[in-house]
């Protein structure tokens, strides 16, 4: 009886999620599979042309969109990297003995809860104005000018803001790895003689593999399919030069009115971007430990 | 076995309230009647893309109803996501009764979203080729008329003396060397390139030939004068002004209303701009001199259309609405005070319009008007094809020539898109 009850508990909570992912995601994303194959501008009275494949074979060879996979990719590299790196970095700092530790915590989070249409206006602001004040003030121009108009530095000022909006969070995560792990262990690391490095890659490392598992998978998919912070820092310029992936989809489909063709490219992303997070995820999976 | 039989029940009812569910935007209704029997609808919905007359709209709306009874609910809209917002709104039938669109591409690919107007009473007073027609059907009655060119500081410039492409090109020589910018304009996509560039397309002897035969690859901008001596201006521009990139509208009509810019590109519509400054000099509107042309760009910026998609009701309600807003006393009060719209229908005279409105009539009633091609470029080109363009020119030392090629392509490959 118990058992029966445990399983009707069980519908009752799974059933409303189910209910609306299948209604808000999956049954959407196989229309939107539909639609990949037809040449159409989005308004239904308006004339849909079935095209088959030729949707998938013209993005191929369509050079702005594989430039704009091939920023991604760059951006999606340093991104990652310097997000994990510096929300681990914060993560050991405020569990140290640090006194401030909580206020640093805070502030470090902060970024995270500002949304990133806002936050990219805000940095738009430094970038252009504030860079360049400070430039003609110190008459550091090689560094202080206004970033957004060089398609380097406008690639550089994605993963800048980027990175201060995700690292806290990740911070979070992190924190959580380390604070799970068993005092003991590092305590007779230590007895034996093992030094702060050696303690550090040895054994903590190890033992939070599991945070490194979420933290690389939530950053790798954000970033690849960052659009938010792109529209409002760059808008996709200087000249295409910090155009997106998500972006390039979103010119194609509401301002250049492809739908069939739009769509065909955000099939091709949704792909690419779950090949390269599930490789990740089993890769990391591997390394895992279990206590 | 029970629980089983139950969540097979809950998975079948699931499924069958997602296709339900699902189904629902389908559902059609009977649209398009239309007879004498129709009665008007109690309510209407309006969305137009015009941001600066929203507040005077719904004004307006409540005038309406304490007058005739029917109740105008109007959609706010930021600006920039007007046009998709309302393809949106429209394809999930979920529609405005009354809406704007730029005449042109825009209403060419909605058309089949347009009522057929020709049976609005002032439809023969709107003057000529300013109401937008389709297969010789009236379906759009325009807003107002709308000019830009260049914007100067009558107190630093002499526009007599600018006539053609080199006087100008001088003119932003004297002005660097006296410490003034000479012209500005701005990181905005259409003030950056999307009325600017009009200019030479306009000047063509048909702009729409034109357009479909640089699309179609045959003429290349590089091979014809007009485009040749609008790069070698934005060539000018680029050497003798402040980077466009780093101006927005904010600063870009701030510095001219101070006096750092002497001339801005920039149309009747930025004279509200000028408000929260004290101006101290007459200003006025004078054509982009290239290939000595001394004509304005004026034309109409929207028009009101009718969703066909409408319940017969509600089509009769928004007509009834224009009709209202053009013949009755409030309605033209509304339209040439409040919203400062230039009159396009015959039976309306405005009394007072602010100085750039007025170069613009003056322009317009001497003839001296050019149009604005620039609506019929392929949809969505100046946002993702030409302000990229445009950035790599105002950063690099990219040279005329180069410069036309790349807006050149940008055509074939935004034409290609379709």
């Amino acid at each position: 009886m118990k058992k029966i009850r445990d399983k009707a508990w069980y519908a009752l909570f799974v059933s409303p999620l189910i209910f609306v992912f299948t209604t808000v995601v999956i049954i959407p994303f196989i229309i939107g599979i539909g639609y990949s194959f037809i040449s159409w501008d989005g308004m239904p009275l308006n004339e849909k042309t079935f095209v088959g494949f030729d949707n998938y074979i013209r993005l191929f060879v369509d050079k702005r969109f594989m430039t704009s996979a091939g920023h991604t990719v760059l951006f999606t590299i340093f991104a990652v990297l310097l997000i994990n790196v510096l929300g681990l970095f914060f993560a050991l700092l405020v569990t140290s003995k640090l006194k401030a530790r909580n206020a640093v915590r805070t502030m470090l989070f902060m970024p995270y809860l500002i949304g990133g249409l806002i936050l990219g206006y805000i940095w738009k602001f430094i970038f252009t104005d504030v860079f360049k004040s400070i430039g003609e003030l110190t008459g550091w121009t090689k560094v202080f000018f206004s970033w957004l108009l060089d398609p380097q530095y406008a690639l550089a000022a994605m993963i800048v803001v980027t990175t201060w909006q995700m690292a806290g969070y990740i911070m979070i995560i992190y924190i959580n790895g380390i604070q799970a792990m068993p005092e003991d262990i590092i305590e007779a690391g230590k007895v034996d003689g093992a030094g702060f490095w050696q303690t550090l890659f040895r054994i903590k490392f190890p033992l939070i593999m599991p945070s490194f598992t979420i933290s690389l998978f939530l950053t790798l998919s954000n970033c690849f399919k960052i659009f938010d912070v792109n529209f409002s820092l760059t808008g996709g310029g200087p000249n295409n030069a910090t155009e997106m992936m998500a972006m390039n989809i979103y010119n194609e489909i509401f301002s250049l009115s492809n739908y069939g063709y739009g769509q065909a490219k955000a099939i091709i992303f949704f792909i690419a971007v779950a090949i390269i997070t599930l490789i990740q995820v089993s890769i990391t999976k591997k390394r895992e430990v279990e206590m | 076995m029970k629980i089983k039989k139950i969540l097979s029940v809950l998975l079948a009812a699931i499924m069958m309230l997602s296709v339900v569910l699902t189904g629902c935007g389908k559902a059609d209704e009977e649209t398009g009647k239309t007879g004498d029997e129709v009665k008007a609808a109690k309510k209407i919905i309006v969305f137009q893309s015009k941001v600066e007359i929203i507040d005077q709209l719904e004004a307006l709306a409540e005038e309406y109803k304490a007058e005739t009874g029917v109740e105008v609910e109007v959609w706010g809209t930021t600006g920039d996501d007007y046009l998709q917002q309302l393809k949106i709104k429209l394809g999930n039938n979920q529609g405005p009764t009354v809406f704007s669109l730029v005449p042109g591409a825009e209403s060419e690919e909605l058309k089949n979203y347009l009522t057929d107007l020709s049976d609005i009473s002032f439809v023969d007073d709107i003057a000529k080729n300013m109401a937008n027609e389709i297969n010789s059907k009236v379906v759009g009655i325009p807003y107002t008329m709308e000019g830009f060119g260049v914007v100067y500081n009558k107190s630093l410039i002499d526009a007599s003396k600018i006539t053609d492409t080199a006087s100008f090109i001088q003119m932003l020589k004297d002005q660097k060397a006296a410490g003034t910018n000479g012209f500005s304009l701005s990181q905005e996509s259409y003030f950056l390139i999307g009325h600017i560039l009009n200019t030479p397309f306009a000047l063509q002897a048909n702009p729409l030939d034109y357009i479909n035969k640089l699309v179609a690859g045959e003429v290349k901008m590089q091979d014809t004068p007009e485009f040749k001596e609008f790069a070698e201006l934005m060539v000018a521009v680029r050497e003798n002004t402040n980077n466009p990139l780093e101006v927005n509208y904010d600063t870009q009509t701030g510095d001219f209303a101070t006096g750092k810019s002497a001339s801005i590109h920039q149309g009747n519509w930025s004279y509200g701009m000028f408000k929260d400054y004290d101006v101290n000099f007459e200003m006025g509107m004078m054509p982009l001199p290239i290939s000595g042309n001394d004509k304005i760009a004026a034309a109409v910026p929207a028009c009101w259309y009718v969703n066909s998609q409408a319940t017969a009701e509600e089509i009769k309600a928004g007509k009834d609405f224009l009709n209202w807003l053009y013949t009755s006393e409030t309605g033209k009060k509304y339209l040439m005070e409040e919203f400062g719209f230039i009159p396009v229908v015959s039976t309306m005279e405005s009394p007072t319009l602010d100085p750039l409105s007025a170069s613009v009539s003056e322009y317009a009633a001497a003839g001296k008007t050019i149009g604005w091609p620039n609506s019929y470029w392929p949809a969505g080109i100046v946002d993702v094809y030409l302000v990229p363009v445009a950035q790599e020119f105002f950063t690099t030392d990219m040279t005329a020539d180069e410069f036309l090629e790349a807006l050149t392509n940008a055509f074939v490959e935004a034409g290609k898109a379709k």
